[in-house]
């Protein structure tokens, strides 16, 4: 008799956190409450990945590629219990994009990413009105303590 | 040993000499957590757009390197993109490289960036080549359970 397998996961992993999203654990960290959350890149694979894990916490979450489209959305209404933004966008760099959703009245958590951490470009997206800094990648560790937090 | 089991033990050998090898680190194993039945071929896709990405990326390095003025900065705003995009996928030998290769763009000295790209190249082109054989495995693993 051959192993079982699991079509999705040819080895059927396992053996993570419980913090993480491992569903072959059946382990599942979700928001209580209908959260949104809005990721700015202008990368496909970060804008894909941190969807996903987002979305795996059951956050409801858009991705657009750069400041300018993240603006035009809340310009028309739109709302994001968290935001997440590149610091090298092109054009419209990350700390202006926040600068400017700030300006617009927005209260979401917003928390600034990157490829190099620099102490420089900290200083910029905090004092534009970013709550954090993060280096990449995204992960489990920093999104589920922000998810406890936007709950309560 | 059946098919079934040969495959499964090739792709957790392969997986386990990538991890060890540090192609791969601990963030590829978080992709592997968001594959699931609402997205079966997550980690093949987001790979994917990574191969796309990344071969955009190196050759704008290189032509921005080709110029007869280097503009040092734009070298580096891509660097700064491969780097997150290999951080994020878990690609840990390219991401090291990219650490390397800011050193060099923020000394403005374009032998060594050509240098650098060139290790870059090459590590990027054999991390394809075994996540394309892992991708075949799992796919002849598929095939093989149904």
């Amino acid at each position: 008799m051959g192993a079982a397998v699991d079509h999705v996961n040819p080895m059927g992993m396992s053996g993570g956190s419980a913090e993480g999203n491992d569903k072959s654990e059946g382990q599942r960290f979700s928001c209580k409450s209908k959260l949104t959350a809005l990721v700015v890149d202008n990368g496909g694979v970060c804008r894909a990945i941190q969807t996903a894990l987002l979305r795996s916490y059951g956050v409801d979450t858009q991705a657009v590629e750069t400041g300018e489209a993240a603006v035009e959305l809340i310009a028309s209404g739109a709302t994001f219990n968290l935001i997440i933004i590149e610091m090298l966008l092109p054009f419209m760099n990350g700390p202006e994009t926040a600068k400017q959703i700030r300006a617009m009245g927005a209260q979401s958590k917003i928390l600034g990413i990157t490829g190099f951490f620099d102490e420089r470009d900290q200083q910029e997206f905090l004092a534009a009105g970013a709550d954090d800094f993060i280096e990449k990648p995204l992960s489990p560790e920093i999104v589920i303590p922000i998810i406890r937090e936007l709950d309560n | 040993m059946d098919v079934m089991t040969q495959l499964q033990r090739q792709w957790r050998e392969h997986t386990a000499y990538l991890r060890k090898e540090g192609y791969l680190d601990d963030q590829f194993e978080q992709l592997q957590k968001l594959q699931d039945e609402n997205s079966p071929d997550f980690v093949a896709e987001v790979v994917s757009i990574f191969f796309d990405d990344s071969e955009k990326l190196l050759n704008n390095m290189a032509r921005a390197l080709e110029q007869k003025v280097v503009d040092f900065k734009q070298v580096d705003a891509h660097v700064h993109q491969f780097k997150g995009s290999s951080a994020s996928i878990g690609a840990m030998r390219v991401k090291n490289l990219c650490i390397e290769f800011r050193n060099h763009c923020e000394a403005q000295s374009l032998e060594e960036c050509v240098r650098c790209l060139r290790k870059l190249q090459y590590e990027y082109s054999v991390l394809k080549n075994q996540l394309e054989y892992l991708f075949r495995l799992e796919q002849q693993i598929r095939a093989a359970g149904v």
